[in-house]
């Protein structure tokens, strides 16, 4: 099999964060230290990859064919040294993408990350106002991204807005679009949350139910006629409720990769809690490109081989790349299995439970739990 | 903005965050900008690395001059590859 060149690189740099989401796509704290290999080491800040530890991952990344990086958490900002890393991926030549909640910005903070060479800021948002998009946040956070939104269009960074939907804000889509409006961004991202991380064990508190998928998607539809030539508008569907599985990365170890603060190096951001029989590598003892072309870890999904009935007979087989391996795994324990999404998986009546439940007459929102950040005392020896 | 209505003193230029650039593993010439990536073939590089404040009416003569053709079938050329490119909201027209 021919080994394709990497495109993208997501840097978490740490998974320290000041909000709690739900929905937090990083592992549940605890599940790290299951596998002793991806044990979050003692003194956990010491645990993550120094600064020029990550400035040669980059390096690397750039030399393998990477031509963007995205800087994520995580809180990226928690790092003091993003913007040298950032001045480190400038002068590598990658285009450089601030994933961020907006906490740990300032005005001086802004323009810094703009003249180390900062391209574009990602910037999301929990809700439209403060009472409930501080309660998602468990921080007060609202009021603040609302002023650091206004600094980042001072200093003129190109700034894209990601409103993470789920069944507690739905309803509130309109208000976020105006929001959106108001902030003048350019692009807007409506995006229901994907069930990994904490929202896989928040699942029950977040899922929309189908009426209210329904609604929201006919609002962002119209919105998004609308705002045509002004604001490009995406709107994200929970896939529970799609039939065909959503084409994960373009296919495993196709055109992305991972390096997440400890330096394991993973095709997917969510496979180190998601997958774990896999064995992933580390930037500490391999270099990028043998990890990315020979390591088990990044050849396991890769192309169609792997694949399964129904997907291996499949017309689709090229086009969804059979979904998503983290929700087979999360959804079914095996990651080999097709996506559960998919209408033709023998598992799909697992995802049909869940939402029957979510859209019986009995269901009553329920409480979630809160992200909380890694901590030292759940090292493993 | 339709095709047709580019004219000659319109000043293509790349859209704020859009970076052109040549893709070190290919060596052919990338638009890089948030959410994405656009190979370019040898005709889009030509007259995106001249969308620098240039008009649109001299960016043609340039090209015309340079492969020896006539403007005016080139104009229609240019034209298409920049609408289709400011539809896509990598460049915008000013």
């Amino acid at each position: 099999m021919t080994v394709p060149r990497p495109y993208a690189l997501l840097a978490e740099i740490t998974y320290r964060c000041p909000l709690h989401c739900p929905y937090c796509s990083n592992p549940v704290a605890g599940s790290l230290c299951k596998a002793p290999s991806r044990a979050y080491p003692a003194g956990y800040n010491n645990g993550e990859l120094a600064t020029h530890e990550w400035k040669r991952t980059i390096r690397e990344a750039a030399a393998l064919g990477v031509l963007q990086i995205g800087f994520s958490g995580g809180e990226p900002l928690a790092r003091r040294d993003l913007a040298e890393l950032i001045r480190a991926a400038r002068e590598a030549k990658l285009y450089t993408n601030l994933i961020t909640s907006g906490i740990g910005l300032d005005a001086d903070r802004v323009r810094g990350l703009r003249d180390a060479g900062l391209d574009s800021i990602q910037l999301s948002f929990q809700s439209d106002e403060s009472n409930l998009a501080d309660e998602i946040a468990g921080a007060r956070a609202h009021e603040r991204k609302l002023d650091i939104a206004a600094k980042i269009r001072e200093a003129q960074i190109p700034l894209s807005l990601n409103f993470v939907i789920h069944r507690r804000n739905i309803d509130r889509l309109p208000k976020m679009i105006a929001l959106a409006e108001a902030l003048g961004a350019k692009r807007v991202e409506l995006a229901n949350v994907q069930f990994y991380g904490w929202a896989f064990r928040n699942r029950a508190a977040l899922l929309p139910t189908r009426e209210q998928v329904g609604r929201a998607y006919d609002i962002a539809t119209a919105a998004k006629a609308r705002l045509a030539g002004k604001i490009d508008l995406f709107y994200v569907l929970p896939d529970y409720y799609e039939s065909r599985p959503k084409p994960c990365l373009n296919g495993w170890g196709q055109r992305y990769l991972t390096v997440n603060p400890i330096g394991d190096v993973l095709p997917c951001p969510t496979a180190s809690s998601a997958i774990p029989d896999l064995r992933f590598e580390n930037v500490r003892t391999r270099d990028l490109d043998w990890i990315w072309s020979e390591s088990e870890s990044f050849n396991r999904f890769r192309g169609t081989e792997w694949m399964p009935e129904p997907c291996r007979s499949c017309p689709q087989k090229e086009i969804d790349f059979g979904g998503c391996r983290c929700q087979a795994a999360l959804l079914t324990g095996n990651a080999g299995n097709t996506d559960p999404v998919c209408e033709f998986s023998p598992n799909r009546a697992m995802v049909d439970a869940v939402l029957r439940n979510t859209n019986s007459s009995s269901d009553q929102p329920c409480e979630w739990a809160y992200r909380s950040n890694p901590k030292p005392e759940l090292t493993s020896a | 903005m339709r095709a047709k209505t580019i004219s000659n003193l319109i000043r293509p230029t790349l859209t704020k965050g859009v970076r052109l650039q040549i893709d070190s593993t290919t060596g052919k010439s990338v638009l890089l900008f948030p959410e994405g990536i656009v190979e370019l073939n040898e005709t889009a590089h030509e007259i995106l690395s001249r969308c620098d404040g240039r008009t649109f009416g001299d960016i043609v003569c340039e090209l015309a001059e340079e492969y020896d053709t006539d403007s005016n079938a080139l104009a229609a050329d240019v034209r298409d590859t920049l609408s289709d490119l400011q539809r896509r909201k990598l460049i915008e027209f000013k």
